[in-house]
């Protein structure tokens, strides 16, 4: 392990580092996240279930679909619809924003899903060409290559709530579960809205920025390319009286639980990740895309954290695992996933760059050893991911400098 | 209906969006005569209070304020609008003010810990429940904006809504009957501040 | 408790928000009103915006802009570039700005200071100093550094104090953009002769380097491209600075 993750503070519970976005720590070294779950408890789901039961009451029934449901098929997007079917026999549109990272598993899980619950199914894949380049706007900016992948699956479900008239949108777990822009002890339902799309969601960059960012007159950009990334007018929404809640601000959000669940009922399957030991994640976190490992090895380069902590920190906090446990886990992490290589090729980057741009955004106060490289395990579907191998010397270096 | 004072002192347009925001239904005014369109009134403030003053006997709007408050009607004052519900204020002299709210406006004692004027977010403690803060979430601790170098010190007690603290504790939120006064901006203060607006504009009058 | 400010800065130029590095080679950094939007939905604390075309083409900063600004902000702007005249002032002030920043005028025409202070009130004005270090010594320029001035850095600052500065907008021309840290240095130096509010500027790249400021007595911290070039945002600021030990606001 990089010698200098252990010199971050972190959590005396459940090991969250203080590079760890929107982390503070309180007087006895445990951090807000910890002292929000444990208000967990507390909150009054009798009261919230009841509101619930309101909410659909008042939407239902009224359209050609009664809810939309954006959905990855991840475990909780899985487990909501389950749930929203389930429970309350709804009829929902099931929205899919496809990032282009689909992974093999996943979308087997899909299938059966779908089949098995019996529902309509939008699909959406954005132009790839446009995917690229904000790719690599947004990892040249802000070291997250995902720009499309946050603002897409954001956006793209309140369009169609628009386009097909559906003013009740759910969404799945709370923001409450894993940072401290939301809180359980502020007691508040968490709405899926566009301030919290500009807080916290889409890195601080719209798509009328990004717009500007990357068009060019030698290199130009049709402005409505940026339109799945562009959060819908506020008046058109409230014109739709549209209502777009977190449904794990309703009903306590267990990952899980909630996978039994769906492993149960859906014959829903795990899988590996990269750099990720198998046996802490059954509950199957983050299996929907295949630049995950990517994501979590930056996110190691920059905060010397990554996807086992996380992990570890839910099962800490949900008394599923003891603190000591974790640290051998956690020892682990940082290993280089194959799949960066996959990311150089679509970002025509050569990884002495790709580092370069890592390193000038380390996170205060963590300095990453780029000496030490292990590498992690290829998982089975590797070779299955879509590749490119893109020249990035024929454009010049670093953002556009303007005249 | 809201209606915003324009005696021709403070950010009009700032308080204007925020009503429009949240959605409701406002209109900036200069004319006294207008006065009873209203069903509440906000006076803004930024500046001198002597000036305000003037300002305001000269436009005709002492009486026509005096009367709204009177008649039991909402009035918020912002600020320096806050400033001006006191009987009087010695900035820069000795000047009466509209006596809504008993009490004098004082200067803050500069020094080096607490340079004045106030500027920046402080927080709010508040002292007793009041329509105006119904839509503030009481389990979140919120900050206002402050931009001010005299402070409101209130006849009674019973008139101090909230308090804030700046080298030494101050009136943040005063109110008496259906008046009620902000000495920070609620227009300048995110979502607490807009919440506030909401509650005002929603409260009848009383208490 | 007063709480410590952390204020995204954004430089205009035309319709687009930019960034350079020591006042040259600007990128795109987005759209001023949509900038505004996220940062409200962030509760930046305050927002700087300065209009680096307006002092060298001769006009105020654009007030299209402030207009579109000002129905996104719920928290004090400030606005600055080109502000030559008291109707400069007062009309950026009616266009929703609560205080102008004036740098250029603050040297070659002092006196718009004090009317400015008397017109509207020392609250609305900030004084903007940029200085470059040049043999030992901090040079003030102005016209977005292309001016070099003879005037005493520390004797402007006394002066603009007394004409009724309310606040000063610290600025480092060497570190700006550079993301090595404020320059330390010019920060004490000006924080020794006003109790006015200071504000560092130029130079942030990390949260060490706000934490650098506050201690060297700072008031409020203005960054740019560590919002525009960082995986960073004003709520995670606010996490590092309570880890700190240092006040700042809650939402």
């Amino acid at each position: 392990m990089n010698p200098a993750t252990t010199d971050l503070k972190r959590c005396k519970r459940c090991h969250l580092p203080e590079t760890y976005e929107t982390i503070e720590f309180d007087g006895e070294g445990i951090c807000n996240i910890c002292r929000s779950t444990e208000h967990k408890k507390n909150v009054d789901w009798a009261e919230r279930k009841r509101l619930l039961d309101a909410l659909v009451a008042k939407y239902r029934d009224k359209g050609d679909y009664d809810c939309i449901v954006p959905f990855s098929g991840g475990k909780d997007s899985t487990f909501q619809l389950y749930y929203l079917m389930t429970e309350y026999k709804l009829k929902p549109l099931v929205v899919r924003f496809n990032h282009g990272f689909m992974r093999p598993t996943i979308q087997k899980n899909n299938e059966r899903t779908f089949k098995k619950l019996g529902v309509d199914v939008l699909e959406f894949t954005p132009n790839w060409k446009i995917v690229k380049r904000v790719m690599l706007e947004a990892f040249r900016r802000k070291t997250d290559f995902c720009w499309h992948c946050h603002s897409g699956i954001y956006t793209y479900p309140l369009r169609v709530a628009l386009k097909f008239d559906v003013p009740l949108i759910f969404w799945g777990e709370p923001l409450a579960e894993i940072s401290h822009y939301y809180d359980y002890l502020k007691d508040e339902i968490e709405y899926e809205d566009e301030t919290k799309f500009n807080m916290c969601r889409n890195l601080g960059i719209t798509a009328e920025d990004m717009y500007g960012m990357i068009h060019s007159e030698e290199d130009p950009v049709d402005r409505r390319d940026l339109v799945p990334y562009t959060y819908p007018p506020l008046k058109d929404l409230k014109k739709l009286a549209y209502c777009s809640v977190c449904l794990g601000s309703f009903i306590p959000w267990d990952y899980t639980t909630n996978t039994e669940f769906i492993k149960k009922e859906l014959g829903w399957e795990a899988d590996e990740l990269e750099g990720v030991p198998s046996e802490i994640n059954g509950h199957g976190e983050k299996i929907e895309c295949f630049m995950q490992g990517a994501r979590d090895y930056i996110k190691f380069l920059k905060r010397g954290y990554s996807r086992i902590t996380q992990i570890s920190a839910f099962h800490i906090r949900n008394d599923r695992m003891k603190p000591e446990e974790a640290l051998p886990f956690i020892a682990e992490e940082g290993k280089r996933p194959p799949s960066l290589d996959v990311l150089l090729g679509y970002l025509g980057l050569e990884e002495e760059e790709f580092n370069e741009i890592v390193k000038s955004t380390e996170v205060h106060p963590y300095h990453h050893d780029y000496s030490h490289v292990e590498h992690a395990n290829k998982t089975w579907d590797y070779a299955s991911f879509y590749r490119e191998k893109n020249d990035g010397k024929k454009r010049p270096p670093g953002l556009r400098v303007l005249k | 209906m809201i209606g915003i004072v324009d005696y021709g002192m403070g950010n009009l347009r700032s308080l204007r969006n925020a009503l429009d925001f949240v959605g409701l239904e406002v209109d900036v005014f200069a004319e006294a005569s207008r006065v009873q369109e209203f069903s509440h009134l906000i006076v803004p403030g930024v500046g001198a209070f002597g000036k305000a003053m003037e300002n305001l006997r000269t436009r005709g709007f002492v009486a026509p304020l005096r009367a709204h408050a009177a008649a039991g009607k909402p009035l918020m004052g912002i600020c320096l609008g806050m400033q001006l519900l006191a009987s009087r204020s010695v900035e820069f002299g000795d000047h009466e003010g509209l006596d809504l709210v008993p009490g004098r406006v004082v200067p803050f004692e500069a020094s080096t810990s607490f340079p004045v004027p106030h500027v920046g977010w402080n927080d709010l403690t508040i002292a007793k429940r009041h329509p105006l803060l119904a839509k503030v979430n009481a389990k979140r601790a919120v900050d206002y904006y402050y931009v001010h170098s005299f402070h409101f010190s209130a006849k009674d007690q019973k008139d101090v809504i909230a308090t804030s603290d700046y080298g030494r504790t101050f009136t943040a939120i005063v109110g008496r009957g259906s008046v009620v006064g902000t000495q920070f901006h609620p227009e300048k203060s995110q979502a607490g501040g807009l919440a506030l607006l909401e509650g005002f504009a929603e409260w009848d009058g009383t208490c | 408790m007063l709480k410590r400010r952390v204020i995204p800065m954004l430089l205009l130029r035309g319709e687009r928000c930019v960034k350079g590095k020591k006042f040259t080679d600007f990128r795109d950094t987005g759209n001023p009103v949509m900038a505004t939007r996220v940062y409200n939905a962030q509760a930046a604390d305050e927002l700087i915006f300065l209009d680096i075309g307006a002092t060298n083409e001769a006009r105020p900063t654009s007030l299209d802009v402030v207009l579109k600004v000002s129905e996104e902000a719920f928290m004090p702007f400030t606005v600055g570039g080109g502000i030559k005249t008291t109707e400069d002032i007062r009309r950026a002030l009616v266009a929703g700005a609560d205080k102008v920043a004036i740098t250029t005028a603050a040297v070659e025409n002092p006196s718009l200071i004090a009317g400015a202070a008397e017109m509207f009130g020392t609250q609305c004005v900030v004084a903007g100093i940029d200085a470059r270090r040049e043999d030992g010594k901090h040079v003030v320029y102005t016209h977005s550094s292309k001016k070099r001035h003879d005037v005493d850095l520390l004797e402007l600052v006394r002066e603009l104090d007394k004409l009724g500065a309310g606040e000063f907008l610290v600025n480092s021309i060497d570190e700006d953009g550079m993301m090595q840290g404020y320059d330390i240095e010019l920060l004490k130096k000006v924080v020794a002769v006003t109790k006015k509010p200071v504000i560092a500027c130029g130079g942030a790249g990390n949260y060490g380097h706000l934490a650098a400021a506050f201690e060297a007595g700072a008031h409020a911290v203005a960054c740019a491209s560590l919002f525009h070039f960082g995986d960073n945002n004003p709520p995670r600021v606010r996490s590092f600075l309570k880890n700190a030990g240092y006040p700042v606001k809650d939402i």
